[in-house]
């Protein structure tokens, strides 16, 4: 498969996500409608939709917020522009993203934007401190392979579309606890209103679900489309050995973009660090790094040293102390 | 009446195969220009800094003339390289050069604390490494096309309609680069 069949097949399946969530969507509205009655599933639905389009309007400066990305001058961070450059121009995307910086000692770096145009990277000034250049390069490939992929569109999407529907789940069931709605209204309609409540319940999961298995498959086409583009599996193996060794976690950890960055930001150590827990596997954004690696060490045809390199950080050649 | 179904149906096979590898050849045709015109930009990026750099250097060491003539030399070579493995070599052949003149300012320290020298220097370091960058994006497009056009069935849409194997930007020639596949 070539990056552009890639792509394509990316697209293709943003397309079926978006309408899934629909599909769902419409589910959560017809259980709101069922439970209570018709229109205000009809309210809710249109609610959810024009919730949806202001979020995917404005999701550029919301990721921003939430990963508390800074912007930076033109003439701050060149070196680190310049790599981002390179990595750019080697994965052969039109434009060079944004570098945006995020102040937090953890080590971590995401991609944001809907297009490649519109996209930046958000690397945190723990990545610049912690990384030698090479393994930077690596992870800004994995980041640039993201948007290459496409894959922060889709991501975006599905996190709009999960948030909504977790949010009217959340509303319809709130009023059927406090308001009582319109149950047993209809004779013999008990038994339906029993599975709708239970659908109810349900529907924010499923969406969940369907996010974060997007999400891990695309931790590991990003890992391998860093290793082509920078021709040097070795380097994200590398990179990601030195995420698993830092057990500093980001301080303004929000769950709903926990899938963008590269390595999972939120603190549920035992399952990244390649504990086996089915239950708690299922939620997670990102596949234990220990998979991570070994997947690179099998298509690279190398063992990682015990070791780590002992390169000087990236931050020093920036001048950041 | 069934042989003429047969025969519909397999015209209409080959009508759809022909449509969409006449489609896919022309979306990697298309790739490989684009990535050929980003080797294209910073190969031109570089040959716009050569002069000033040559004038910065005989500032300060005027009786080099022979390392300038060679780098100036490299430098229209890289000019007219017409093809992508031509270009290949003389890029190579302007690295060696501008190799010799790096050493040759080594012996002048003033050139070397010179704030333009320096600045040269590193722009020219920086198009080295987009041209690395840029090589190793256009190579795997041409690879990509390459593959298709010499594969069964596209093989049969490629000759045809006129769609031709490229060229690798590479100075030791025609060496595909190393594959990197992954079953994630």
């Amino acid at each position: 498969m070539t990056l552009q069949e890639q792509i394509r097949s990316n697209r293709l399946r943003s397309t079926i996500v978006i309408f899934g969530f629909a599909l769902l969507l419409g589910v959560v509205g017809g259980l709101i409608g069922v439970i209570f009655n018709l229109s205000l599933g009809i309210v809710a639905l249109v609610g959810a939709g024009l919730y949806a389009i202001f979020a995917i309007l404005s999701s550029r400066r919301m990721v921003a917020g939430m990963t508390r990305a800074q912007e930076i001058g033109p003439d701050d961070l060149k070196p680190l522009r310049r790599v981002v450059e390179n990595v750019s121009i080697a994965a052969g995307l039109p434009v060079t993203p944004d570098v945006r910086i995020v102040d937090d000692p953890a080590p971590n770096a995401f991609a944001a934007g809907l297009r490649p145009q519109t996209s930046y990277l958000g690397v945190t000034t723990g990545l610049l401190r912690t990384m030698p250049k090479r393994e930077l390069e690596a992870v800004l490939g994995h980041e640039v392979s993201h948007v290459r992929n496409r894959d922060t569109y889709l991501m975006t999407m599905a996190t709009i579309f999960a948030g909504v529907i977790a949010l009217i789940a959340d509303i319809g069931f709130r009023m059927l606890i406090f308001g009582g709605g319109g149950r047993g209204r209809r004779g013999g309609g008990a038994l339906i209103a029993i599975l709708a409540v239970v659908g109810l319940i349900l529907a924010p999961y499923a969406a969940m679900l369907l996010r974060m298995s997007l999400s891990r498959r695309r931790e590991f086409l990003a890992d391998a489309g860093s290793a082509e583009i920078l021709n040097d599996p070795e380097a994200m193996a590398l990179a990601l050995r030195r995420l698993q060794e830092d057990t500093t976690t980001i301080k303004y950890a929000d769950a709903a973009v926990a899938h963008l960055w590269v390595e999972s930001p939120t603190s549920r150590v035992e399952s990244e660090r390649g504990g086996v827990n089915f239950l708690s596997g299922l939620f997670d954004t990102h596949p234990p790094l220990d998979r991570r690696i070994a997947a690179l060490e099998e298509a690279g045809g190398f063992r990682l040293p015990a070791e780590l390199p002992a390169d000087e950080p990236f931050a020093t050649e920036l001048g950041l102390t | 009446m069934l042989w003429l179904w047969i025969l519909i149906g397999v015209v209409v096979l080959l009508l759809v195969v022909l449509v969409y590898g006449y489609n896919r050849l022309v979306r990697l045709r298309q790739e490989v220009n684009t990535g050929w015109a980003n080797i294209d930009v910073q190969l031109q990026r570089r040959t716009d800094l050569i002069p000033n750099l040559v004038e910065t250097v005989r500032g300060y060491a005027a009786h080099e003339r022979e390392t300038f003539d060679e780098v100036t030399r490299a430098r229209t070579a890289l000019q007219q390289a017409g093809t992508p493995a031509a270009a290949a070599v003389a890029d190579a052949g302007l690295t060696a050069a501008l190799g010799r003149l790096f050493a040759v300012a080594e012996a002048y320290p003033e050139l070397k604390a010179s704030k333009n020298f320096l600045e040269l220097q590193e722009e020219l370091t920086d198009t080295e490494d987009k041209i690395s960058a840029a090589r190793r994006y256009y190579n795997a497009t041409v690879m990509a096309l390459n593959t298709a056009i010499q594969s069964f069935p596209w093989l049969l849409v490629a000759g045809p309609f006129g769609f031709k194997a490229r060229e690798f930007f590479s100075a030791e020639g025609d060496t595909a680069p190393p594959e990197v596949s992954f079953a994630a």
